[in-house]
């Protein structure tokens, strides 16, 4: 019976592949799960096996650490005697919907480009015998698979290990599939919402935004809704207790705000329709899913209109914007600061490289809006001391925000480069460059500093400046210059390839050691060196033993440069066997 | 027969192409010959239905293209000038995409893509994806994609782009095969003598406007020049191509 049926649906699949509407839903749906760029240029070429693995994971991981919490024995050993589950699940509910959220919306922003119909679509299939009306429904079709895909890998964990967790243990299988229904509900609400609300974003920019101000806009656009996804994610241990402590009218008010809403869907399948404060909710909800699915199939109709019908009337590319640059300076500045010609033009390459591509700005983007929302956290924490005025040294918390920007920065530019831009240019770092001599450390050094420390230094100077005076600026912003430069040691202690030159590198063995190692830096810059700064802020004659600690770190890296094997030290452009022809 | 008729098209107020009028016979080949800019691309799209014309119209057999343009896609065999192809199909999976769309019987659309790319000397790289693929075989499979529902007109933009010689050889025999069959064949290129001893028709565009349309040897005549260089030279070209030599060789040597 169940391979009479798997048998019927292969057949049915196939039968609708063959026609040309479900052709074109296939290819839509592979181009947007694939990506869009070339294989060998910019984007992160990840198989689609990879990225649902990568989705599914964050509610995987939490599920997988609600067992811990809800477990019957460790209730009894709390002391836990009564138990509603409801009640207690509610703020854990409001963290799935939240990640859901989060999930879904960067999974759409990743995607961003490849959700519209783009110049090879258009010289792909338009001079095919298809109408414009196949095409625009086949990828509405897709998007909506899309969607589903989406929404069932981010929340599929969590829709069957999150209930398990919680209800498992009770003996009622009428109340398990009641939590179940409930928390199914409410994430799958809020994953279909939190796609449609990034899509219509995107449909509506498209339509709205002449062609030559798009890419930068929708850069802007995209990083400020990563930004927000963060925050959304960092509510998930406030809001909950927010809701409590707030008089019922603002309460409502709050709640009828999506994401919270999602909480009353749940709610209202859990307790019934009796509850009218979760009821309004659920309700509030709905809407919000129902506002976001018409807005983003309006814009992407008036985006298709707009933007696709007339792709060839509209010019490949624009001239780029000349902004005057650290590299237009008199001949004699340049010498001071470029060993030679050829490692000016490697500094501008990877400057204007990480500039101009989108797959590498976005990487960077990412990284900084990390950074931006960890940073607010701290200032949020700090505000308290900071509204004080007493302190005649900075709290702890302001002087950690530009390390752990500075280190976002960083972290993420080293990120990128790895991602490489498209190898077949590589031709001209191999017919000019020396591999004996070659400055890509150096280049990757300068491009790291021009990045960071070239604006941040000023900014943390001036900004400490204006409420601790100068001593507590010059000390803060050195020791902060001084981490940094020792930073950009660390991240480059093995470089030896010019920047987005090679492939992406291969998974090794101490691979997830280096992350762990990411990670522990990120402690030190958040935690550790603010501390020490404070330290030696409030001592001055402390400095010294920061200058101690910062040289030794240099000296060690020194000699392990120095032990290492001169082909290690070689350029390389780690050349895989890949079936590539010329 | 397919004919434009006084076609123009303007990009807000710039002219790009201007009162172009010619037919397309079947059993033509007709050249399209101009200088970058001069607004070949602009009437290869008009031609293939993919912009609409400001002013005139592009017919076949006497009826508007854009009345129906399915009809006229099914008819139609593209190459665009660009091998902007996905990067992540194979060459067999993009060909049998290509069928698909063009609604092929299965076994037809199977044995046609085999055989083509066997021909092709694309056999042994079929399952390899499309992004690893060296310029002219993207152009092969352009080619395969345009031949395969066997089109009563081509628009061929620059067919011999990135092809070795053996491959160069083939198209330019293929095209005259083609034509001799009754198929119509609208030439784009750039190589003069490619264009010189297959095209039985010429065009030359500048600026946007025909200076000269007729038969091959017929132009060549008309003009009174001996090839196809000079006519174009003669026609389009004002500009000392000696001098030009002669600076850029004085650039070169700038200390």
């Amino acid at each position: 019976m169940i391979s009479r049926t798997k048998q019927w649906l292969r057949e049915r699949h196939s039968a609708f592949c063959r026609s040309p509407f479900g052709c074109l839903v296939e290819l839509f749906l592979s181009r947007m799960l694939n990506g869009a760029g070339d294989t060998e240029a910019g984007e992160l070429d990840l198989g689609v096996g990879v990225i649902l693995i990568l989705l599914a994971m964050p509610g995987l991981l939490v599920s997988l650490l609600m067992f811990e919490k809800y477990g019957s024995l460790i209730r009894f050993l709390r002391g836990e005697r009564a138990f509603d589950p409801f009640k207690a699940a509610t703020p854990d509910e409001y963290l799935f919907i939240v990640l859901s959220v989060a999930v879904t919306g960067a999974a759409a922003l990743w995607r961003w480009d490849t959700i519209f119909l783009d110049r090879r679509d258009y010289s792909n299939l338009v001079p095919l015998p298809l109408s414009l009306r196949a095409i625009f429904f086949a990828n509405l079709c897709a998007l909506l698979a899309l969607t589903g895909v989406l929404t069932i890998v981010a929340n599929g964990a969590s829709v069957v290990l999150f209930p398990i967790a919680v209800v498992g243990s009770r003996p009622s299988l009428s109340l398990f599939l009641r939590f179940a229904a409930g928390h199914a509900a409410a994430v799958f609400a809020a994953s279909v919402f939190s796609f449609f609300a990034i899509f219509a974003l995107a449909g509506g920019l498209t339509a709205l935004v002449p062609p030559t101000a798009f890419r930068r806009v929708s850069l802007s656009i995209r990083f400020v809704s990563a930004v927000t996804l963060l925050i959304l994610l960092a509510t998930s241990f406030t809001v909950p207790d927010l809701l409590k402590r707030l008089s019922i009218s603002n309460a409502h008010r709050v709640a009828v705000l999506p994401p919270v809403s999602f909480l009353g869907v749940a709610r209202t399948v859990w307790v019934g329709a009796n509850d009218a404060f979760s009821s309004s909710m659920a309700g509030a909800a709905m809407i919000a899913v129902g506002v976001s699915l018409l807005t983003a199939t309006v814009a992407y109709a008036f985006s298709f209109r707009r933007s696709f019908i007339r792709l060839p009337e509209l010019a490949d590319a624009r001239p780029m914007t000349r902004i005057s640059s650290l590299w237009s300076r008199p001949a004699f500045s340049q010498k001071l600061a470029f060993r030679s010609p050829a490692h000016r033009a490697c500094c501008q390459f990877v400057s204007r490289s990480l500039l101009r591509s989108t797959a590498h700005l976005q990487t960077l983007l990412c990284f900084l809006a990390v950074g931006l929302v960890i940073s607010a956290e701290m200032f949020a924490a700090g505000s308290d001391h900071f509204s004080a005025g007493k302190n005649t040294v900075p709290p702890v918390e302001f002087l950690s925000v530009p390390f752990i920007l500075g280190y976002c920065i960083l972290v993420g530019i080293r990120f990128a480069f790895e991602i490489p831009l498209d190898l077949r240019a590589n031709w001209i770092f191999r017919l000019w460059l020396d591999s004996d001599r070659h400055d890509a450390r150096s280049v990757a050094r300068r491009v790291l500093l021009a990045f960071s420390l070239s604006w941040m230094a000023p900014l943390v100077l001036l900004v400490t400046l204006a409420f601790w005076g100068w001593m507590t600026a010059l000390l803060h912003t050195a020791i902060w210059c001084a981490c940094m430069l020792v930073l950009v040691e660390i991240l480059l202690i093995r470089f030896r390839k010019m920047p987005f030159t090679c492939p992406y590198p291969s998974f090794q063995s101490h691979s997830p050691l280096i992350a762990v190692g990411y990670l522990f830096g990120f402690y030190i810059f958040k935690s550790w060196l603010p501390d020490l700064d404070q330290w030696t802020v409030w001592i001055p004659i402390n400095a010294v033993w920061i200058v101690a600690l910062l040289g030794s770190v240099l000296a060690g890296l020194t000699w392990y440069r120095n032990q290492m094997l001169d082909m290690d030290k070689r350029l390389t452009f780690e050349d895989v066997s890949r079936t590539t022809f010329w | 027969m397919l004919e434009a008729t006084n076609l123009s098209k303007f990009y807000g107020s710039v002219m790009a192409v201007e009162n172009v009028t010619f037919t397309l016979e079947p059993g033509q080949v007709l050249g399209y010959l101009g200088p970058n800019g001069s607004g070949k691309s602009t009437t290869v799209k008009m031609l293939a239905g993919l912009l609409e014309p400001t002013y005139g119209e592009v017919t076949y057999n006497h009826q508007n293209i854009h009345k129906d343009l399915i009809a006229f896609r099914k008819i139609l065999g593209y190459v665009p000038e660009e091998p902007n192809l996905y990067p992540h199909l194979t060459g067999e999976e993009y060909l049998d995409m290509v069928g698909t769309l063009r609604a092929m019987p299965l076994s037809r659309k199977t044995t046609r893509i085999n055989s083509l790319l066997e021909l092709f000397s694309l056999w042994p790289h079929r399952h390899i994806t499309l992004g690893s693929y060296s310029k002219g075989m993207r152009q092969k499979i352009l080619l395969i994609a345009a031949l395969m529902d066997n089109p009563e007109v081509l628009i061929l933009d620059e067919p011999l782009s990135g092809l070795d010689v053996t491959s160069v050889l083939i198209v330019k025999s293929l095209i005259q095969a083609l034509s001799a069959e009754g198929k119509a064949v609208f030439y784009c290129s750039h190589i003069l003598e490619v264009v010189e001893k297959v095209c039985t028709h010429l065009i030359v565009l500048r600026k946007g406007q025909v200076l000269a349309h007729g038969p091959t040897s017929a132009v060549h005549e008309k003009i009174g020049k001996s090839s196809l260089e000079d006519v174009f030279l003669g026609l389009v070209e004002d500009v000392d191509i000696a001098q030009i030599v002669k600076d850029i060789a004085r650039v070169m040597a700038c200390p």
